[in-house]
């Protein structure tokens, strides 16, 4: 009877494809949206993924999240290389700076100062240049250097296309910065040593890297400068109590790495509307998916109900019939939840070089999986209860 | 449900050599739909009794009980009182899982308006119900072709119903009210749907090929030029029974001949 079953859900092209397309459209809105704020929200701790070396990061206690800088005295890091289970510490500085640009218009950075002797929250990518050059991480310790990252280079640092008087509009394409190009920053000379590739950052900014005191330097003057100091634990040392240890020596607020990208995320879920306006578009696929597919399935059952009657008629049981639905919620329900994925996929492909965040983790096809089930058991519920209540006199009835 | 093979034979009727056998029994049967506050007793106390190998029709005005009674007898209705046996089974003893079993195994329909699921084709849909007592679908179909054959419709065996006359498509209803091999037919005014040739054709199949092997028919029909074809028939009206009238041998004959 499954065959029987699947030839009435399949002969009626239209609805077949209308359920279809419904579960499709369900499930393809809910892996891309929830892909997009996946990665929308990845790239709030981004630089949390990219600097690896450190075991704990120490900071203003009323630090929120990664790019709330409250700038701590440099006399912090002794007093965190004090603390007992410290392999070592080394200090941190981010900020925003503006660079100033061949057209003469300012750019944001966001310039991380590195410890200067040992490099310590580098770039985790060195890549090559428009010209094929590739610099390395130590060429910062030549004077006035920077690293830049790639998207930076490329888009918001490159060098604008000359513009055609006759017309206003640009000529050709921008120049991607390269090494050995100078940039301004914060009316500081620097020059470009290497080119880096980073996790995007949540608002997009260019990322600059440079040492510690360069930074420093380039920063406009301020009593307090370092932002985090780096930690690197003893061998053995359990990380939640030489972050309690931490924080009990100095004052300051102790994370691991692991914690402190939860802190940004959760910030991030909590203060903003992201989660709201993503949660919307997801319960609105959700919503249309169930309606589209619900109704049509019922559509179905009700076209089809003198067909269910007469084999209710002819001897089949309800369990069997109930089974029948079943299947067949079950078969559209699998054929829209894989096009609407593989559909989410392919936009995921499609956008991987362009600025939209996308990230398709392992949860995301389940939540759908899931969201696609409880859509197929509305839609069939509806037809179910109709063909369990059907008479199967009705097929006598003109 | 194994499978087996079924010969045909023109109509057993009349060869009563044997003790007849009471195919279906009705005594003093009432049924009452309610539909809101408003009740519509459809079925005031009807007493039937059918042989088996018998064709019986039920014949009347719209509204008189005939389907609703017919829906008793076949077992896809409960009444509310009195007694109904169908080969000596009463259905208001049945659990519905025994009364479902039962009916598919001993009851063949055919409908007015054909009941084929559009998507199946001919041998497909024939198949359905070999396919409902747990009949593998090879199996089912193989059989299916077979049964199509016995009613000419060996070469439609792949056509879908939309590509097949009314008249095929009864006799497609037809074969699948044979297929597993059932003891009683009900048929639901088989000819309304179809012009007089046509309905004249299928009444000779429903009584040359239905009608074997000690099998029972029990029509419900309007239709006054195939009342020939009856043994007997039962004249209903508001709910009763008011007649039973056994048609004679010489009309029989007349109803069989080709229609002109």
């Amino acid at each position: 009877m499954n065959f029987v079953a699947l030839r009435m859900l399949m002969g009626d092209r239209a609805k077949y494809m209308g359920i279809i397309f419904g579960i499709t459209f369900a499930s393809l809105l809910m892996t891309q949206q929830l892909g997009i704020f996946w990665g929308l929200m990845a790239r709030t701790y981004g630089f949390l993924t990219d600097t690896r070396q450190p075991d704990i990061w120490v900071m203003d206690p009323k630090v929120q999240f990664i790019d709330d800088i409250k700038p701590l005295q440099d006399t912090m890091l002794y007093r965190v290389r004090g603390v007992e289970g410290v392999a070592w510490a080394v200090p941190l500085y981010k900020g925003l700076l503006k660079a100033r640009l061949d057209n003469g218009n300012f750019q944001t950075c966001n310039v991380i100062g590195l410890d200067d002797g040992t490099l310590i929250g580098g770039p985790p990518q060195m890549v090559a240049d428009s010209e094929g050059k590739i610099g390395a991480l130590a060429d910062l310790r030549r004077a006035d250097s920077v690293i830049v990252d790639d998207v930076g280079a490329e888009g918001k640092l490159a060098r604008p296309a000359p513009i055609d008087r006759a017309t206003g509009k640009p000529i050709g394409k921008p120049t991607p910065l390269k090494i050995g190009d100078f940039m301004e920053l914060n009316d500081h000379r620097a020059v470009v040593v290497g080119i880096c590739h980073v996790s995007r950052t949540f608002q997009s900014q260019p990322v600059v890297y440079t040492t510690y005191t360069r930074a420093t330097t380039f920063a406009p003057r301020e009593r307090r400068l370092m932002s985090f100091v780096l930690v690197k634990a003893s061998e053995g040392t359990d990380l939640s109590q030489l972050c309690k240890h931490i924080a009990t020596s100095t004052g300051m607020a102790a994370y691991t790495t692991e914690e402190f990208r939860w802190v940004t995320f959760w910030y991030f879920m909590k203060y903003t509307g992201i989660p709201i306006n993503f949660g919307i578009a997801v319960g609105l696929g959700f919503l249309v998916g169930t309606v589209i597919a619900g109704q049509t399935f019922y559509n179905f059952t009700l076209d089809n109900l003198k067909q269910f009657g007469a084999l209710k008629a002819m001897g089949t049981g309800n369990i069997r019939l109930l089974g029948m639905i079943v299947l067949q919620a079950l078969i559209v329900g699998m054929i829209g939840y894989g096009l609407g994925v593989g559909l989410a996929s392919l936009f995921g492909t499609l956008s991987g070089k362009t600025e939209l965040a996308f990230w398709l983790v392992w949860w995301i096809p389940a939540v759908t999986g899931a969201a696609v089930t409880i859509i197929c058991i509305i839609a069939s519920l509806l037809s179910i209860w109709k063909v369990m209540r059907l008479e199967p006199a009705i097929v006598f009835k003109g | 449900m194994a499978v087996g093979s079924a010969s045909f034979s023109a109509s057993a009727n009349g060869s009563a050599a044997a003790a007849p056998v009471r195919a279906v029994f009705c005594k003093d049967v009432t049924k009452t739909y309610h539909t809101g506050t408003t009740q519509v007793m459809a079925l005031r106390g009807v007493d039937l009794d059918i042989q088996q190998g018998e064709l019986m029709m039920l014949v009347g005005p719209s509204g008189c009980g005939k389907t609703t009674l017919i829906s008793v007898i076949a077992g896809i209705l409960d009444r509310d009182s009195g007694e109904c046996e169908v080969f000596g089974r009463d259905f208001s003893r049945l659990s519905a899982r025994e009364k479902t079993r039962f009916r598919g195994q001993t009851v063949g329909f055919v409908f007015q308006q054909f009941n084929l699921l559009p998507a199946l084709t001919a041998a497909q849909n024939v198949a359905v119900p070999l396919l409902i007592n747990g009949a593998s679908r090879s199996a089912a179909e193989k059989r299916a072709r077979e049964i199509l054959d016995r009613v000419g419709l060996g070469d439609r065996t792949t056509s879908l119903p939309s590509q097949l006359s009314g008249g095929q498509q009864q006799r497609v209803a037809i074969a699948r009210s044979l297929v597993h091999d059932p003891r009683l037919i009900v048929c639901d005014e088989p000819t309304s749907a179809l012009d007089h040739e046509t309905g004249h054709v299928v009444m000779r199949l429903l009584k040359n090929v239905a009608l074997g092997e000690g099998r029972t028919l029990v029509i419900v029909t309007h239709d006054a030029r195939i009342f020939g074809f009856a043994d007997r028939i039962a004249r209903m009206d508001d709910g009763r029974i008011i007649q039973t009238t056994q048609n004679s041998p010489e009309a029989r004959d007349a109803a069989m001949a080709p229609a002109h």
